[in-house]
């Protein structure tokens, strides 16, 4: 490990069910019994509504006319209220061993906040923290966060809108807060931005907030790579023309 | 008694070398062997707390343990919004996870320090779950439950080992 700094695996799922998520995610959970193998997961998911560990206030019959409307309906062990994720919105969740990093929740959770925030300014997009967990435009939510932590493993992660179709969460109140409403990026940019678009942002950001390297999956023997520095480049170089 | 003897001949020590500190070294040295922690009596021990490596703490009272989260565990995990707790008769191995706290939207499980019967479940973090946070010894305690192998509390961390394995997290 040059520099100290933990190895970050980046794997990506492509659009897969919520619940083939949840499995993988176990998978890359049950690594770390043989040392620290921290991943990165991301994917898109289908259209599905998720509830977390207070999953009380969202009884069957309520969940039964979200199912109506054409979407799964899961329960995780996250933290945080009801969500959607569909296509269009780039998940990631992020596998850790905190030990590697800071034995902090509220830490961890605060540098999801801080990645996201980052990749917003790449856009120049200004967003915020709120007292509610997730990164804000005004009061408007672009990315919600729910995780969950065992033995310091982290799973579950951040849902970022890119270019979901926003209208999937009229159904709810997103996370539990009202009076307030979501965005995405290609709302708030105008133009349309795409998960391929955003992914190499949002890898450069992790790799700085939380001081770490990125490796692809391996396809040739675990080559160290340093993503995004030439796709970030000129990416930003086409935002700035617009 | 012993002990008060050999205060006593260390402090003539302290005067025989340092004639202007013995007075305060020797004051010093009598408020010891009076206060109730160097009496050391059974009673005095199972009421301190032990403490697991995952911050839990046990306390025993009426030979049953009441657990809960240290502090520097409820500092890490934020403001406390829920407590998902075990049912009442829920029995737990040691390490078994028994409920989870959910603070700034994330899930925390807890453990089991040790092996036992769920006989009580703090029904007061219901609705008021902050307890965790704010009150974290007290009334803060999150289950009480039996102590079916007495040895495992000889396992876990007294204060003194736990401040020391706290620091060495930092």
């Amino acid at each position: 490990m040059r520099g100290g700094q933990p190895l970050v695996e980046v794997v990506r799922l492509g659009l897969v069910s919520y619940q083939e998520a949840l499995r993988l995610q176990q998978v890359y959970v049950n690594r770390h019994r043989s040392g620290p193998a921290h991943a990165l997961l991301l994917c898109e998911h289908p259209p599905v509504y998720t509830t977390g560990i207070r999953h009380k206030p969202y009884p069957e019959p309520l969940l039964d006319q979200l199912r109506l409307l054409g979407a799964d309906v899961a329960r995780a062990n996250r933290g945080g209220l009801i969500t959607f994720h569909g296509p269009g919105q780039l998940v990631c969740y992020p596998v850790l061993n905190l030990c590697s990093f800071k034995k902090s929740v509220r830490w961890y959770v605060d540098q999801l906040e801080q990645t996201v925030i980052a990749l917003c300014s790449r856009f120049a997009i200004r967003a915020t923290t709120s007292p509610h967990t997730g990164v804000w435009v005004g009061d408007n939510k672009i990315c919600a966060i729910g995780i969950h932590c065992g033995r310091y493993i982290t799973s579950h992660g951040l849902a970022l809108n890119c270019c979901t179709d926003l209208s999937w969460f009229d159904h709810i109140v997103p996370c539990g807060i009202e009076g307030k409403g979501v965005t995405s990026l290609s709302a708030e940019l105008r133009r349309h931005a795409s998960v391929e678009e955003v992914v190499p942002h949002l890898l450069h950001a992790f790799t700085q907030q939380f001081n770490c390297q990125l490796t692809e999956a391996a396809q040739d023997g675990g080559e160290s790579l340093t993503p995004v520095t030439s796709a970030g480049t000129s990416a930003l170089t086409n935002l700035k023309d617009n | 008694m012993a002990m008060r003897a050999a205060l006593r001949c260390l402090s003539a020590n302290f005067s025989l070398r340092l004639p202007q500190l013995s007075q305060v070294s020797a004051t010093r040295l009598q408020w010891r062997s009076g206060s109730p922690r160097t009496l050391s009596t059974s009673s005095v021990l199972s009421a301190a707390l032990k403490f697991t490596d995952k911050h839990e703490w046990v306390q025993v009272e009426g030979g049953v343990g009441i657990v809960g989260i240290s502090n520097y565990a409820q500092e890490a995990l934020g403001d406390v919004v829920y407590c998902g707790l075990p049912e009442v008769g829920q029995r737990l191995e040691q390490m078994d996870e028994f409920g989870a706290l959910e603070s700034v939207k994330a899930a925390s499980e807890l453990y089991s320090p040790l092996t036992g019967e769920v006989t009580e479940i703090n029904t007061e973090l219901a609705e008021n779950p902050g307890l965790v946070n704010k009150d974290c010894y007290a009334k803060g305690w999150i289950i009480k439950m039996t102590i079916e192998k007495p040895e495992e509390l000889d396992g876990l961390m007294d204060q003194a080992a736990y401040d020391k394995f706290v620091t060495s997290l930092e």
